[in-house]
């Protein structure tokens, strides 16, 4: 019966639009990281539409509006939602879609139709409302460990600050050298800042949107930001391009007013902080550098400057630029949630990151995102082709 | 014969508003139920509604994708809009004068038409870079192309007599429908436009209007993270 529902309830307007737009032109498929290593048009996103529109002519057609809606074929259902979950909702296709799809908000709506009727989500993705509700963290990793095993010693917390720091679960959890470098450089700006304690600092509620479970949504967020507006936070700093991301642009919505501060990626931050000589860089790095775009910080949100701003302040460093970069930066392969399920995808893209920072004869590959930090590193165990691997801000703290 | 083709134009042209009325209802089921998590909403702008009229006239975005199919896709999608036009003089009694503007460009450009269709399938048949073609719109070029050649043929080798056609075209619009001209050519061009019309892509409507949504999130981009 739930495969009789109309398909489009939780869509918006425009999104019902942008998918009876889509010409089914292929463009897109030059520029998707899946078709990359999986050479698949089967799970490709006008393929994807075209199956979406057979679902929405079986619940809305002229035939369902006569006789009542017909049942998608289970099989078709299945095969849409392991394309769908399988895409790393990077949102090239919608950068290179001579339409315009906004793809990187689609994907995961339509993931919310596939949930909606039990289809979704998959392997361990589903057990991820469980996780969170019991730990606070999509790991089921203790609140306890959330900041002990990196938070550097000599780093002061400030009760109550304008300034506050999400460190966020996959910096926590995964990526510690990343959240470790961006205490010590907010530390070393000398200006306080505030951290909610780590049972209270909880996941920001992208895992659970980006794979169509949103029934914890808004307890998640209005938890987060009331803790940060009892601290009188007028900016909140982060690294993670995907808390950052959801932060951003759905908060308010899901919290049902303005924000009551600021979101800042730390590359933001610093970039700001440097400027106004609050942060100053003390040693040299005579190194051929390669900096990754985060999908969900550069065609997300738009920060593409700040992280090259950033590393132009370092004395003696050369940066270089990946062939598609900015706002057509392709995937790593650890977005979507879709890493820890579709593995082997995840570590051939993060492979041919890897591979390209290699041929350009980059020193070191710097990444900003605590989900790419994890998953490139492990797509480099071994792997022919070895680069050293960087966060941004590890690298910063490394040299002021 | 003639009967079965003038039953089969009402059918197809009532199929055609119901299939665009439903699109229509799922849209303001869309628009009138409480919103879903969207983010927020881009303003609009004279800029971006200026770039978006430039994306929909010059197809600006597939240009910068794709220069080869960009070629093909516009001189297609020009020269039918100009051959449409040009067959606006078989559905008006009397004839405006700005369809008789359109007289020579529509004939221009139905040379162009065919040309443009195969250009489109050999760009996409062979080159290296395309992944991807679905067989509708396989099915859809091919249609388009035996069509337009018809129309040219009938302009050039094969003449139809354009004043059976125009009576029977204004008989079927004012439900009087006339006798079916005798040319066969006429009746496969006819029939054919017949199967095309429920294959048209509903994206001629609507992709003028998500171009210009995309235009304005292009423009609003760097202030979801930074002042203006």
């Amino acid at each position: 019966m739930k495969n009789k529902q109309s398909f489009t309830e939780d869509l918006s307007p425009r999104q019902i639009l942008e998918i009876d737009a889509c010409t089914q032109c292929g463009e897109c498929l030059k520029h998707c990281p899946v078709q990359d290593v999986t050479g698949n048009p089967a799970v490709s996103p006008p393929e994807k539409i075209r199956m979406f529109r057979e679902f929405i002519r079986a619940s809305d057609g002229l035939k369902a509006k006569l006789f009542g809606p017909g049942e998608v074929d289970r099989k078709l259902l299945e095969d849409f939602t392991r394309a769908v979950f399988e895409c790393t909702t990077c949102g090239a296709c919608g950068q290179n879609c001579p339409v315009g799809i906004f793809t990187q908000r689609l994907w995961p709506m339509l993931r919310k139709e596939m949930v909606k009727r039990g289809l979704g989500p998959i392997g361990i993705q589903a057990n991820l409302p469980k996780a969170i509700t019991s730990s606070g963290n999509p790991y089921d990793k203790p609140a306890a460990d959330r900041y002990r095993p990196w938070f550097p010693e000599n780093a002061k917390v400030a009760d109550r600050a304008d300034v506050a720091y999400y460190a966020g679960c996959t910096g926590s959890y995964e990526a510690q050298p990343m959240v470790r470098g961006d205490a010590l450089v907010l530390g070393a700006m000398g200006e306080p800042f505030t951290m909610l304690p780590p049972d209270e600092e909880v996941c920001c509620g992208f895992p659970l949107f980006i794979t169509g479970q949103h029934d914890l949504l808004e307890d998640l967020v209005k938890r987060l930001v009331e803790g940060y507006k009892a601290k009188g936070v007028r900016t909140l700093v982060c690294s993670c391009p995907c808390c950052v991301n959801i932060m951003s642009r759905d908060w308010p919505a899901i919290y049902g007013h303005e924000l009551p501060f600021t979101i800042r990626h730390i590359t933001q931050f610093v970039a700001t902080a440097m400027e106004q000589g609050k942060l100053r860089i003390s040693k040299e790095l005579h190194e051929r550098v390669i900096y990754h775009d985060p999908c969900y910080l550069s065609r997300g949100v738009g920060v593409i400057e700040e992280p090259r701003e950033v590393l132009r302040r370092i004395p003696g460093l050369t940066l270089l630029e990946f062939e598609r970069h900015g706002l057509n930066s392709r995937c790593c392969g650890s977005g979507g949630a879709a890493r820890k399920v579709f593995h082997e995808n995840a570590i051939k893209m993060g492979r041919l990151t890897i591979d390209e920072a290699v041929k350009k004869k980059a020193d070191r590959l710097i990444l900003s995102c605590p989900a790419c930090y994890a998953k490139v590193n492990e797509a480099m165990q071994e792997h022919d082709k070895q680069i050293r691997i960087t966060d941004i801000m590890e690298l910063i703290s490394s040299l002021i | 014969m003639g009967t079965i083709v003038i039953v089969a134009a009402y059918g197809v042209y009532a199929a055609f508003w119901i299939r665009f009325l439903l699109h229509a209802l799922l849209w303001w089921k869309a628009v009138t139920r409480p919103a879903t998590i969207v983010g927020p909403l881009s303003p609009s702008s004279v800029k971006a509604w200026a770039f978006s009229a430039r994306d929909v006239v010059l197809f600006w975005r597939l240009l910068k994708v794709n220069p080869a199919l960009w070629f093909g896709e516009w001189l297609f999608h020009v020269s039918f809009l100009f051959v449409i036009m040009r067959h606006l003089r078989y559905v008006f009694l009397p004839v405006p004068e700005w369809v008789w503007w359109f007289q020579i460009p529509g004939l221009i450009a139905g040379y162009i038409l065919p040309l443009s269709l195969l250009y489109i399938f050999i760009v996409r048949m062979f080159s290296v870079r395309e992944k991807y073609s679905t067989p509708a719109n396989m099915v859809l070029l091919g249609l388009l192309f035996v069509i337009s050649s018809l129309g040219l043929l009938m302009v050039t080798l094969f003449r139809t007599d354009v004043v059976a056609v125009k009576l029977f075209t204004i008989g079927i619009l004012s439900v009087t429908p006339a006798a079916v001209p005798g040319s066969i050519l006429f009746l496969l061009h006819f029939s054919l436009v017949l199967i095309l019309i429920p294959l048209l892509p509903t994206h001629i409507l609507t992709a003028p209007l998500v171009m210009l949504e995309a235009r304005k999130r292009d423009l609003g981009l760097p202030l979801v993270m930074h002042e203006e």
